[in-house]
């Protein structure tokens, strides 16, 4: 078994452009999705974000540290949340992300797991 | 308290076929910063392989379409992230700060979606 990242995406017209209704019976579906894969064991944990025009950046120019408002880079679509998962291989956690709810998933395949806790 | 992603920033250089004495030095200090700070560590999180391993899938129009590669192409990506809890916006800033590596962009996290 490996260990994958779902970097869960979002898009700007899937979270502005839907009517209500339509967006809480996506966020229903996640939700239903989360519980269902935990309880199986195949959902080994992950976190939603706040949205990105809550994001900061931080990164070493010329040696220091610049403080920008905003995230690292501006795009239609953006990471939303991520979902860490348990598959024997790419191709089943690619099946994976394809019963995903959301807009899409980028699936990255983790080098090392950190320590919960330092 | 608040809890914070902080989703750590590669600058598109590969360091994993030959690090440079410089490149290791900055990877000990990496090691050392989540040695420092892991009482701030909610979630470890993990570390990623390179953008070129990636596979996105994407929903239109009820049908799924999976392409390699990330889903965006730039010179920085996400190589990374962990979950720290902090006072506020400020000291997560500050604290990233701190990072020996190239940056981070840091995010909060809550139960709800701010305005939705």
């Amino acid at each position: 078994m490996a260990q994958y990242v779902l970097m869960l995406l979002e898009d700007d017209d899937w979270v502005n452009k839907q009517p209500r209704e339509e967006k809480e019976r996506g966020y229903a579906q996640i939700n239903k999705w989360w519980e269902d894969l935990t309880k199986t064991g195949v959902v080994k944990g992950g976190e939603e974000l706040q949205p990105r025009r809550t994001a900061t950046t931080v990164r070493r120019v010329n040696g220091s540290m610049k403080v920008t408002e905003g995230p690292f880079i501006e795009s239609k679509e953006s990471v939303g949340g991520f979902s860490i998962i348990e598959a024997p291989d790419r191709a089943a956690a690619i099946a994976i992300a394809k019963t995903w709810p959301g807009f899409g998933i980028e699936i990255r395949e983790i080098v090392e797991q950190r320590p919960r806790e330092g | 308290m608040a809890k914070y992603a902080f989703l750590f920033l590669d600058d598109g250089v590969d360091y994993q076929t030959a690090p440079t004495p410089e490149q290791q030095k900055v990877y000990a200090d990496i090691f050392k910063w989540f040695e420092t700070n892991g009482d701030k560590i909610t979630d470890g999180g993990a570390e990623l392989q390179p953008t070129r391993t990636a596979t996105t899938i994407r929903h239109r129009n009820g049908k799924a379409t999976v392409v390699d590669g990330p889903f965006i192409e730039a010179k920085e990506s996400v190589g990374g992230f962990s979950i720290l809890e902090l006072p506020d916006k400020s000291a997560a800033v500050a604290l990233a700060k701190t990072w020996p590596g190239y940056g981070i962009e840091v995010r909060p996290i809550g139960d709800h979606r701010e305005g939705e």
